[in-house]
């Protein structure tokens, strides 16, 4: 009964971790073509809405081409090592407050350690080395440079996420995430007293993430594909599920350090039972993380891309000085307020 | 705020320093045109620091929960460091014109070397040790390769480096070693329950571990191999700053273990003595062979680190004063050598040899004379300083029982006569070469003249240096 | 204590072998009918013309330095925000000239062109 819990929990957030971002590869397209004025896929399902399964059924019958030239273990490794960092960030990030099922308070977290913060930092610069090994072991030249790329630029925006972040954790004076949300009752929400540490969190999260406006290492009018120019079949698709699983987890995290994470404000007046409050803040985390997802692909539609030296400059001479001096703000006012 | 004031006011010498140093840093960094404005600040900061360090000779005390000791020692070796790198400073700056390396990031770096320096002889805790010892030892090697055009230069940086980072780990893995045994890495616990742990061989090791890494630092034989390559290679000021501010550093930490209650009772002694005799013989045994100034003077390091650790194998007051008093002196003589190498040298490593000091006495007087007062003090002639260092250094290991190490030090001694008085030979009584120049500014030249002066008054009142010197431990 | 990471172990096995066969899993199914041309690395078609292995801008190193040099910071970072209200205006002072002390490193980068793309 110990183990079933954590057992039932990861398997349920897997599962709508991974149905979610089947499902966002197709809003994404839909979406994409509204703006361009042109329909999209609709005829795989209703309204296409099996165009997933499709698109992974193409995807497992395509030939897994490996270069003669690649070092082929690293070749392997790399999309899984990409698929695996972005799935287990999600472990600490709390979707509920407690609910209280068959007569035992469950926690909603998978894990809820004291170290959330930092677990989180960890795992999303794991993410790089993804990246970085299929670009060298292609041994390509697209792939190498997409994959030198993405390391620089997830290094120097690492910076301005870990500074960006400090201010959250001087308000709540704790890295343990569901304390960060609790902290945040009623109208407090970080996005109110970090405005700055939000906007630059939210940048670096773009950049991490390698989503546009920031994704030069895929550049593919430069590039042709960047770091998975030589990978095919499912394991080109890995590298897409991964990148839309890290934009959905970083919408979470956003969620969680900023935007009130479960809360909704003042519910507690409403007088409703214990069980359906934590059902609907568990629905009000969902549709905050929902709507950050449907930012991020409204932006990759419609603004254009950075220029390599434009996107180092923004992370080192603007980000992380404006950072810093956000860091010594935020110290002045809980000092002296 | 209260409970910090006294400990930052303690180590203000530091602190001054510091601020001086990150002045300069953002000095280069704003100003295009820097070179003379980091000069003459770097220049400034250190005339202050001496003057905030001489006060606080008089106060013993420890500061930041024992991990530095302020006062006594440490400003008197703070004064030492802070002497050499304006030493340095001045005489470098011709020099780096004459090798067309004016950047005023050399200033920089060794006004951080100097604060790695003063930390060590500060610390009281192995662990600010270490970070003194690294914060010294990487600005050495990138001084060490500053002439970035010169083949020697880069070979002297990276020796250097890969050597002593090979001794740092030495170090370090001495430091673990009696963190292991004896569960504290605080100098003064170390001093005071050396007798509990000396049965330990986890401790020994340790100890042992811990001489090497020094015995790197300051050239001691066996672990010399470094020194004459490194120094002949290295811009000639900075090789006078290597043999004199970074062997003081590394002496401070040495006396700080070893000058008390260390060497009794165990056989480190004998260690520190065989140590010192093999360095005194090598070093002067090899210099008589050499005909490059540098490397001479290499050597002459090599020998000088044998003369003071004799002074700590004795292990008494006696020795201990003398290696202080020995300190100051050698960074006078010494550096006032290489400054004046320095003048005499030309573009690509040219004018270094005996033969082109030939009939200096008679077409270049004042350098001569110079060179010679150096010369007389490094060889120990009285009346310079450097006598009255090896008389107190010797007189410590006879009254310490070790007559056998004094009449090494005393035989080496005369040998060294030999290969000194020769550079004086060659420059009175032989024939004049043509093209001899030597380039010097006036600043730098009065500050030559200002060390040769002060070795002449400690070689003529040494008691007065000599009353300080006993009331520091 | 640490029992609070037996989910994030499951999560991390489950994850890892969710990958392993994602990645296998068009080897296995997928059609298998290779040939040199199709297994030689792409440069838009032309023949590859020498290796990938290069040496690379030292740009690059420079960013990896300066990286660790500031992620350092943060991490010095971490706890003193946790414990900043104890801390109160001592600990607000003695992170200021930490700070002060790296932002005048920075400075001193950005001025000398350690971060200049051209």
């Amino acid at each position: 009964m110990e183990l079933l819990i954590p057992v039932i929990k990861i398997s349920v957030v897997l599962g709508v971790l991974l149905g979610v971002v089947a499902y966002t590869v197709l809003v994404e397209r839909r979406v994409a073509a509204a703006i361009q004025n042109r329909v999209g896929p609709n005829r795989v399902g209703w309204n296409g809405l099996l165009q997933p399964l499709a698109d992974v059924i193409k995807l497992v019958m395509k030939e897994d081409i490996v270069p003669k030239q690649a070092n082929r273990f690293i070749h392997d490794l790399a999309p899984m090592i990409s698929m695996a960092i972005a799935l287990i960030t999600f472990a600490v990030i709390p979707f509920g407050d407690s609910i209280t099922l068959f007569g035992q308070a469950i926690k909603l977290q998978i894990a809820s350690v004291n170290i959330g913060i930092l677990y989180i930092l960890a795992m999303t610069s794991l993410g790089v080395y993804g990246i970085t090994l299929s670009g060298w072991s292609s041994n390509s030249k697209y792939s190498l440079l997409g994959g030198l790329r993405s390391s620089a630029q997830m290094l120097s925006y690492e910076l301005a996420m870990g500074l960006s972040v400090i201010g959250v954790v001087m308000i709540a004076g704790s890295l343990e995430l569901d304390k960060i949300v609790q902290t945040q009752h009623g109208w407090m929400w970080n996005i109110l007293l970090q405005p700055v540490g939000f906007v630059t969190f939210v940048v670096a999260s773009f950049a991490e993430t390698n989503r546009h406006p920031f994704d030069l290492p895929e550049a593919e009018p430069e590039l042709v594909g960047g770091y998975h120019t030589e990978y095919s079949g499912l394991k080109f698709g890995l590298f897409f599920l991964a990148e839309y699983t890290n934009m959905v987890t970083s919408s979470a995290v956003i969620t969680t350090l900023f935007l009130g994470g479960w809360q909704i404000p003042y519910i507690g007046l409403a007088g409703l039972p214990a069980f359906w409050v934590s059902i609907l803040q568990v629905l009000a985390f969902c549709v905050k993380v929902y709507l950050l997802v449907l930012f991020f692909i409204i932006i990759r539609w419609t603004i254009p891309r950075f220029r390599y030296d434009q996107l180092m400059n923004l992370g080192w001479k603007v980000m992380l000085p404006l950072s810093v001096l956000n860091l010594l703000v935020t110290g002045l006012v809980i000092l002296y307020l | 705020m209260d409970l910090l004031t006294p400990h930052l006011l303690s180590i203000g010498p530091l602190l001054t320093l510091v601020a001086v140093a990150l002045l300069v840093l953002l000095l280069e960094s704003i100003i295009t045109k820097s070179e003379p404005v980091s000069f003459w600040t770097s220049v400034a900061g250190l005339l202050v620091s001496i003057g905030i360090a001489v006060p606080g000779i008089a106060v013993h005390g420890s500061a930041f929960g024992g991990m530095l000791r302020t006062g006594g020692s440490a400003n008197y070796f703070s004064i030492i460091f802070f002497i050499c790198a304006l030493l340095t400073i001045v005489f470098s700056r011709d020099y780096l014109k004459k090798r067309d390396s004016v950047f005023g990031e050399f200033y920089l770096l060794i006004l951080f070397a100097t604060v790695g320096m003063v930390l060590m002889a500060a610390a009281a805790d192995l662990i600010i040790v270490f970070l003194g010892i690294e914060l010294m030892s990487i600005c050495l090697y990138v001084l060490a390769g500053f002439i970035r055009g010169s083949v020697l230069s880069n070979e002297s940086s990276l020796k250097y480096f890969l050597l002593g980072a090979f001794a740092t780990g030495f170090l370090l893995y001495g430091i673990a070693l009696l963190y292991g045994s004896t569960g504290s890495t605080s100098i003064t616990f170390l001093t005071e329950h050396f007798e509990t742990y000396a049965s330990s061989r986890l401790f020994l090791a340790g100890i042992g571990l811990l001489i090497v890494g020094l015995a790197f630092k300051i050239g001691a034989v066996p672990f010399h191999m470094w020194v004459p390559d490194v120094y002949q290679g290295a811009p000639t000021p900075v090789s006078g700053f290597m043999a004199t501010g970074a062997k003081a550093a590394a002496f401070s930490i040495i006396i700080g273990l070893f000058a008390q209650r260390f060497v009794h009772g165990v056989q480190i002694g004998t260690l520190l003595a065989i140590l010192a005799a093999a360095s005194m013989i090598l070093g002067n045994v090899v210099a008589i062979a050499q005909t490059n100034v540098k490397r001479m003077l290499a050597y002459s390091s090599i020998a000088h680190a044998g003369y003071m650790l004799t002074g700590l194998a004795a292990g008494n007051a006696y020795g201990r004063d003398g290696i202080l008093f020995y300190l100051l002196a050698y960074a006078f003589m010494n550096l006032g050598a290489f400054g004046l190498i320095s003048f005499m040298e030309q573009e690509g490593e040219k004018h270094l040899t005996f033969d082109d000091y030939a009939g200096l006495g008679t077409t270049k007087p004042f350098l001569a004379v110079l060179m010679s007062v150096f010369m007389f003090s490094l060889a120990g002639i009285p009346p310079f300083a450097g006598f009255f260092g090896k008389y107190y250094i010797f007189v410590g290991a006879v009254q310490a029982d070790m007559t056998w190490l004094a009449i090494v030090g005393v035989l080496m001694s005369v040998v060294s006569v030999f290969y000194y008085l020769r550079l004086v030979m060659v420059m009175y009584f032989q024939d004049t070469l043509i093209g001899q120049t030597a380039s010097y500014s006036a600043s730098s030249a009065a500050f030559v003249v200002l060390a040769a002066l002060i070795l002449l008054g400690l070689g003529v009142f040494p008691s007065s240096l000599l009353a300080i010197i006993t009331t520091l431990y | 204590m640490l029992e609070q990471y037996i989910p994030i172990g499951f999560m991390f096995i489950v994850a890892i072998i969710f990958g392993i066969v994602m990645s296998k899993l068009s080897e296995w199914l997928g059609p298998k009918n290779p040939n040199d041309v199709k297994l030689s690395t792409y440069e838009s078609g032309m023949e590859p013309v020498l290796s990938a292995r290069e040496r690379v801008s030292v740009k690059y190193y420079m960013v990896a330095m300066l990286f660790i040099l500031f992620d350092i910071e943060v991490v010095f970072l971490y706890p003193w925000a946790v414990n900043f209200r104890s801390l109160g205006l001592f600990g607000f002072v003695e992170m200021l000239v930490f700070t002060v002390v790296l932002m005048l490193g920075y400075i001193y980068l950005l001025k000398k062109g350690a971060l200049k793309w051209q």
